[in-house]
């Protein structure tokens, strides 16, 4: 190091893990939690793990009489929906949120990263608890048999992935935000429907916790998305935003057609239509641009709009389930004058 | 709480929405123009009772039809029903048929037919209504009386009082559970009383009660068996047992079986206890479904207030070194000698770090419920020690051990504790002609259900209800009421009115009790050595005039025509009271009130309200929303929630009501995402010093995080 480098930012002297693959030859530094150039990382973070839960919570066991009294078709059409579910959050897992962190703005982005992917694995994970407390393993092969098979789900991920291995940081985190935001909820859609019907409550439960956290993943990426076209030109901006109009409208239609196949058979198709449109511009939102459908072609059930909200404010039964609020809670110690009596 | 439930009429397929579900909803979104949409909730109820209940229901052209086919094709008793002329049922169903009843809210409808009114078998008809229920309750709690199943139907039916779920439920049916709300067991710290414990526990459950153990006196991790060291294992396994025996008895049929289990704070399994609730505890040890409650003595808070250490006493060592049970000693009394004495095992851990850990595991999971012993004791009326609550933190009595035989038969029967409960709608008691015959037809319907109960499963349980005749007197609309009268949850008018009215209902309570002991020239066992039998229990009625603190509580009283007890009442009271004794051991306890609350359009309890639209998430109903009681586009503002109120002045409020009280009240403590232990401490200390007997589950609310909120809904609005 030189003299003139001991007076230089820290941050233009060195670079994070992530840089050495561009410049193997320049300083590394440590991730520093007490220099925070973007407060929404911290925020983020702090969201993340104050949420932070594992699926051996959840009383998934009480869901058996529920799933007992299901219809062979519905399922057959809940595990197809759940494996959907798993396929997706094991490409977020393994690739969509690592591939984000070579692009990251901040050292702390990274970090946020991986604790997102983390969670992402756990919810993958989660749904395996489904099957494995609900089901059998026969049927469970079965299921991720017609995973692999089903031309249309692969489809969608490989869409995504394209892009996740592509060379355009913004493609990235638009594909991101997209399979965040617009592809996980149609298949978060029936257990919203079932929790309504007081079917599978603790498995809807724990889809609560899932969708609590996924709201935050989705924002961020989006939020991030924006501060990073904000440094385009005028040209690259309106390519952009051509170039997410574009891959929302194919995977709208794949996801039509994936949802349909699913959905189609028990009558709920059409929800899953309005509810698909309605995260389509959710997921528009999200990246800072307006709506693709109309307020008309995104009226939600109102029953199902209600039950999205991501706020743990459910005042649920502590006797049938252990609820979707509790969260980590910020340990201080207690003082004398606390203790004045 | 509602622990049995029959089954909801058969499902149609699960792609079928329902309309009265899509307008339910709306009441959580708001309309255009900014307002809460109550009319589309209305819209839900009739149209769920239109598509759904009427279509549904089974009916009769006579009353006697009726009831002959239901007792002929086994659904209801017959005992109960020849108790009366059948002139004066169907008067009494005619009388019930013209109260105009109707269901205020989508979720009381929907809440009364899926889990209360009786169906065919085969799940697909309704037999019943509310009025149907009501007089069907009225009549088995009556025994052929019927000026009191008429007055039973009439408070009912106004909704001046509504029996707990079980009650509710079961009364009348054939085919039903108990008729009992709460049972609480104590285990001695031997194999065959923890065996016999899990045989009550799968008894008690299959027949719809909530249990609840002591753990106390079980002999800790690594404490000698037959004198070898090294070789328990704590109560954490036992806690497995349970918690599986429970969740066994969910596959009877019934919903699943709820239990909680209680640690003294001093045991020194404490730490293993709490961790099994921790949100990363390894599937051996975690606890999904058991409830739990720690009991904590004062000395805990004075070693807390000069930071240091607590010490842990080994239960087996106190047991064979004093002879008696850790359960049954005062440990602050005992504190310094236990502390002292080499023989008594002990180890130690930071006072305040305790608490810091159980503010930590409410905040990951809502328990432990808490039990401030001393400050019970005080309070308790009758000689003995009370050692633990049960499943909701409002019953409080005491208890004796059983002893048994290898094959775990009796040797000597203990007393165990049961409870029945019901509550008065404050709003509508206070509006009754005579509220003083209100609270009265509450009690002898409360002790009618303990003088029809036997459970012959559990010997200990029967004995303890035989001996004490004890009932749960509860209360609920409290924030509804106030709010109605434009008085602020927990103000100085609202503390003002909790109090002077918790005292009036002690009066007519005891009073009722009274009267029953005197008809009966009997009383509860061991009145003799109580404080009601030497007067002190009065005292603090006696020494002073207790009379509104502010004018407004006492027009309220005066305009309601709610005469307030003198001083010269509670002495004449006393009097026959010492005379004639009273029937009951323990009269009122305050439950949580969750479900028959939403039936009988309440307010939960003498709660503050958890949301003006409460999103309400049961096994059995689904995610549903629930507007507050009495609340309309004028007076929003009296109902501020929980949350926004702060710990305080629901402490503060609870604490008015907590003096009148002989067992205790269900106090849940809502905070925001915000707060940390160190709140949830502040809080606890508060609670203790206001004179708080138990505090019930931590609700935390976590607000969506900004920018994903659901465009315009209303819980997303705070």
């Amino acid at each position: 190091m030189t003299l003139t480098d001991t007076m230089r930012p820290i941050t233009e002297i060195s670079v994070t893990p992530p840089g050495y693959r561009h410049d193997p030859g320049a300083r590394l530094r440590p991730i520093n939690w007490n220099r925070v150039g973007d407060d929404k990382d911290l925020e983020v973070w702090n969201r993340l793990t104050a949420n932070f839960w594992l699926p051996e919570k959840v009383p998934l066991s009480n869901d058996l009489p529920a799933w007992q009294k299901l219809t062979q078709e519905e399922r057959t059409l809940t595990m197809r929906v759940f494996t959907g579910l798993t396929m997706l959050d094991t490409v977020q897992a393994t690739v969509g949120e690592i591939c984000q962190i070579q692009d990251a703005r901040t050292e702390h982005e990274e970090a946020v990263y991986t604790n997102i992917a983390f969670m992402q694995s756990v919810h993958a994970r989660s749904y395996s608890s489904v099957f494995s407390t609900l089901t059998s393993t026969p049927e469970i092969d079965d299921a991720y048999r017609w995973a692999v098979a089903n031309d249309l789900l692969q489809e969608r991920c490989k869409k995504v992935l394209a892009h996740y291995y592509g060379d355009d940081p913004l493609k990235r985190k638009v594909s991101s935000t997209l399979l965040s935001s617009l592809l996980l909820y149609a298949g978060f859609y029936l257990p919203l429907h079932f929790s309504v019907h007081a079917t599978l409550t603790n498995t809807a439960d724990m889809i609560r916790l899932i969708l609590r956290d996924k709201a935050v993943h989705g924002y961020y990426s989006g939020y991030k998305y924006q501060r990073g076209l904000e440094t385009h030109t005028a040209a690259e901006q309106e390519h952009m935003r051509e170039f997410t109009y574009a891959l929302l409208e194919e995977l709208y239609d794949l996801e039509l057609q994936y949802s349909g196949e699913l959905y189609e058979p028990l009558g709920l198709m059409d929800d899953v239509a309005v509810f698909v449109r309605y995260n389509a511009n959710k997921a528009l939102m999200n990246l800072g641009y307006p709506a693709r459908f109309t307020p008309e072609e995104t009226e939600v059930n109102p029953e199902i709009l209600a039950a999205l909200a991501p706020g743990a404010d459910e005042n649920h039964d502590f006797f049938s389930g252990s609820g979707s609020s509790y969260i980590i809670g910020k340990a201080v110690d207690t003082n004398d004058d606390d203790w004045d009596f | 709480m509602t622990i049995i439930s029959p089954e909801a009429p058969a499902r149609t397929g699960i792609g079928v929405r329902k309309d009265y579900h899509a307008l339910n909803a709306q009441l959580n979104l708001f309309a255009s123009d900014g307002s809460i949409q109550f009319d589309k909730d209305w819209e839900a109820a009739e149209e769920y009772l239109r598509q759904h209940v009427i279509p549904n229901t089974r009916t009769f052209p006579t009353v006697t039809g009726r009831l002959d086919w239901l007792v002929a094709n086994d659904y209801y008793e017959r005992a109960f029903l020849e108790a009366y002329t059948p002139a004066f049922l169907t008067g009494l169903h005619e009388r019930a048929r013209g109260a105009g009843h109707r269901f205020q809210t989508f979720l009381g409808a929907f809440k009364f037919f899926a889990s209360y009114a009786l169906k065919t078998f085969d799940g697909t008809t309704y037999l019943e209504g509310f009025e149907e229920r009501v007089v069907a309750t009225a009549l088995f709690l009556g025994r052929g009386d019927e000026a009191l199943a008429t007055r039973l139907v009439d408070e009912m039916l106004f909704g001046r009082f509504q029996p707990a779920t079980p009650t509710f439920l079961n009364a009348g049916k054939a085919q039903r559970g108990e008729l009992v709300s709460c049972f609480l067991l104590r285990l001695e710290d031997n194999l065959e009383s923890i065996g016999r414990s899990v045989n009550s526990a799968l008894q008690l459950s299959k027949r719809g009660g909530g249990v609840a153990l002591l753990l106390t006196n079980l002999r800790e991790t690594g404490a000698p068996i037959k004198q070898i060291e090294n070789q328990a294992s704590g109560v954490v396994p036992v806690m497995k047992i349970l918690e599986d025996s429970f969740s066994y008895a969910n596959q009877l049929g019934a919903r699943q079986g709820a239990g909680a289990v209680y640690l003294h704070a001093h045991h020194p399994d404490i730490l293993r206890f709490l961790d099994t609730k921790r949100e990363n505890a390894d599937e051996k040890i975690r606890i999904k479904t058991l409830s739990l409650g720690v009991v904590i003595p004062d000395v805990t808070f004075q070693l807390a207030k000069e930071n240091r250490d607590m010490h842990l006493f080994s239960p087996y060592d106190v047991q064979r070194e004093y002879g008696t049970a850790l359960s049954d000693l005062s440990v602050t009394e005992h504190y310094d000698a236990l502390v002292a004495d080499p023989r008594i095992r002990k180890t130690t851990i930071s006072a305040r770090e305790f608490f810091k850990t159980l503010a930590e595991l409410q905040f990951e999971s809502g328990y432990p419920y808490v039990l401030f012993e001393d400050t019970v004791n005080r309070a308790n009326p009758l000689q003995g020690w009370i050692n633990m609550s049960n499943l909701c933190s409002e019953i409080l009595q005491v208890n004796t051990p059983s002893h048994y035989d290898a094959a775990i038969g009796y040797e000597q029967i203990g007393r165990d504790i049961s409870c029945n409960l019901g509550s008065l709608n404050i709003a509508q008691a206070f509006a009754s002609p005579d509220f003083g015959a209100t609270v009265e037809t509450a009690v002898r319907a409360l002790t009618s259900v303990s003088d029809q109960t036997d459970i012959d499963a559990v010997p200990s349980i029967a004995a303890g209800n035989d001996a004490s005749h004890a009932i749960g007197l509860g209360q609920m609309n409290l924030h509804g009421f106030l709010a109605s009268q434009r008085i602020r949850y927990g103000s100085e008018e609202g503390i003002d009115f909790t109090d002077i009215y918790f005292l009036t209902v002690t009066y007519h309570a005891l009073r009722a009790s009274n009267r029953i002991a005197i008809e009966r020239g009997t009383t509860f066992t061991g009145f003799e050595t109580s404080a009601y039998a030497d007067g002190t229990y009065f005292d603090k009625y006696t020494e002073r005039d207790w009379q509104p603190a502010t004018e407004r509580v006492r027009t309220l009283f005066a305009e309601a025509g709610v005469a307030i007890p003198t001083r010269g009442d509670w002495a004449e009271l006393r009097e026959s009271v010492r005379q004639h004794g009273i029937y009951n051991a323990y009269l009122q306890a305050i439950p949580p009130t969750g479900s028959i609350s939403y039936v009988n359009h309440a307010t939960a309890s003498i709660h503050p309200i958890a949301a003006k639209i409460e999103i309400r998430k049961e096994g059995k109903l689904g995610r549903v929303y629930y507007p507050a009681p009495h609340m309309t586009d004028d007076n929003l503002e009296f109902f501020e929630d929980a949350y926004e109120i702060g710990y305080e002045k629901i402490i503060d409020t609870y604490a008015a009501a907590t003096r009148h009280v002989d067992q205790g009240l269900s106090l849940t403590l809502f905070f925001r995402d915000t707060a940390t232990t160190r709140d949830i401490n502040k809080a606890q200390i508060h609670a203790w010093r206001a004179g708080i007997k138990t505090l019930y589950y931590i609700r935390l609310r976590q607000p969506a995080l900004e920018g994903t909120e659901i465009e315009g809904c209303v819980s997303c609005a705070l």
